[in-house]
């Protein structure tokens, strides 16, 4: 049986989806506080929330990365 | 027979392809992210990219399952046809009750009953079997439930706001998930035709060279590549309605945040599943995901009912598509007759439950349902629109 196949691939899920979830969410939320009316910098907590996004999408990008055997090579 | 069998297998990747549309984009026509119309078209596009982009899965299809070459059984053209009669049939009927199950598994099943009866018990490998399609099966939906679970909770304690000294609950502004989840569900498209239409080629290049007209261990020829590519972008834009309802709002109320989190999951389930070789199904993975952000998000029900219905036709999956496999495979064993009765029963089959679902498509008020999701999209887009910053879009 390929035991360890399959506990490698359900951590490999959770970490994955973890950290994605996290950092989406973490921008969600910067978002939300920039757009707060007393907040003193939202520049600052805006260009945070875009930094979490940008990570979230090099991590879309590298998943099709992984999909593409052609880059694998 | 060849052809027949290409012909059918290429069927088979169209009811493949309507069968998995609902896995992507279930959960973002649920939520109001994509128009339904809009995310069929982007499922379409992306599984042809898809299917165009590798081709590694195609060589590698039906090794293993049917002991081959060595032991002098070869897999003949009248046994993938008999197969594929099997899966195709499931498909419709699955279809037809709304039921996301797994193509590949029908598939598999078809294969397993068709070599049977043509061969014999000993032409299937039943540990590989289990490997492949038994323990996944179990694992597939626990696995990304689990995770979608997990990511659901985090979302929702990351983005709750409260005020700091009233301690009332602020406006949670949410909607950033729902912008997220057209590049997370597009994920899922491509991976899916990276997946799945390597299927189809791997069956038609596998009766190429049961035929004689490719060179054993060669890979798909290019219009083979394109046919299948079409044949699954054609059956994901004409759309599973029934089973995009199923999985959107029958197994539970799908919020942005919830479909963002069930969403990250099948991608991520698929891609590790995909890399470290322990093959999952899409299918099954994405209905875990979206039971997982069910239970995740307090207040929210999950269908018990309906997830009961989804794996009870996961079960009969295997067995159901090997009995018409092995049937087929009765039929044709007599000879051209046989080969024209089965094709002409297949074709009156599915010809049956097609009639029959457009019969119930006005009963169950089917398309209205999906013009609902239409008009709410719209909805909230003007809303959008009037405020000033998008940001500002309360979370609903």
């Amino acid at each position: 049986m390929k035991w360890l196949e399959l506990l490698q691939v359900a951590g490999v899920t959770l970490v994955a989806a973890v950290t994605l979830v996290v950092l989406y969410s973490l921008g969600v939320r910067l978002t939300a506080i920039a757009g707060d009316a007393q907040q003193k910098s939202p520049v600052l907590v805006r260009s945070l929330a875009y930094v979490c996004f940008a990570v979230c999408a090099a991590a879309v990008l590298f998943g099709i990365y992984l999909i593409v055997p052609y880059f694998g090579k | 027979m060849v052809a027949l069998v290409i012909a059918l297998a290429l069927f088979f990747d169209f009811t493949n392809g309507f069968h998995d549309t609902a896995n992507a984009m279930a959960t973002p026509i649920a939520t109001g992210a994509i128009k339904p119309k809009t995310a069929v078209a982007l499922a379409a596009v992306l599984n042809l990219v898809g299917a165009f982009l590798s081709t590694e899965v195609a060589k590698t299809i039906s090794g293993g399952l049917i002991r081959e070459g060595s032991d002098g059984i070869h897999i003949t053209p009248d046994i993938i046809f008999a197969g594929l009669m099997g899966a195709v049939l499931w498909n419709m009927i699955t279809w037809l009750k709304g039921l996301p199950s797994s193509s590949s598994h029908a598939l598999f099943g078809g294969l397993i009953g068709a070599a049977v009866v043509g061969i014999g018990f000993h032409s299937i490998n039943f540990e590989t079997v289990l490997q492949k399609v038994i323990l996944p099966a179990i694992f597939a939906p626990l696995i990304a439930g689990l995770v979608a679970y997990i990511c659901t909770r985090l979302a929702y304690a990351l983005t709750s706001r409260h005020d700091p000294e009233t301690g009332d609950k602020l406006t949670q502004k949410r909607g950033g998930f729902r912008t997220g989840q057209i590049f997370t569900s597009s994920l899922v498209a491509l991976a899916h035709g990276t997946n799945d239409a390597q299927k189809t080629m791997g069956i038609i290049t596998l009766v190429l060279i049961a035929g004689g007209t490719q060179a054993p261990g060669s890979g798909p020829q290019f219009w083979v590549i394109a046919a299948c590519a079409f044949a699954i972008a054609i059956g994901t834009y004409a759309g599973g309605w029934r089973i995009i309802r199923t999985m959107g709002s029958g197994l539970t109320e799908v919020k942005p945040a919830q479909g963002f989190s069930a969403e990250t999951s099948t991608a991520s389930a698929i891609l590790a599943s995909s890399h470290l070789g322990f093959a999952l199904s899409t299918t099954q993975v994405a209905s875990g995901s979206v039971i997982g952000s069910g239970l995740g998000r307090k207040g929210t029900s999950v269908r018990w009912g309906t997830a009961g219905k989804i794996a009870l036709g996961w079960l009969f999956t295997l067995p159901a598509s090997a009995i018409v496999g092995a049937l087929t495979a009765l039929l044709v064993s007599i000879g051209v007759v046989g080969v024209i009765i089965a094709a002409v029963v297949g074709t009156a089959a599915v010809l049956f439950m097609f009639v029959v679902s457009r019969k119930s498509h006005v009963g169950h008020h089917n398309a209205v349902e999906v013009e609902e999701a239409g008009h709410a999209v719209r909805f909230r887009k003007k809303k959008k629109s009037r405020k000033t910053t998008p940001s500002e879009d309360v979370q609903r």
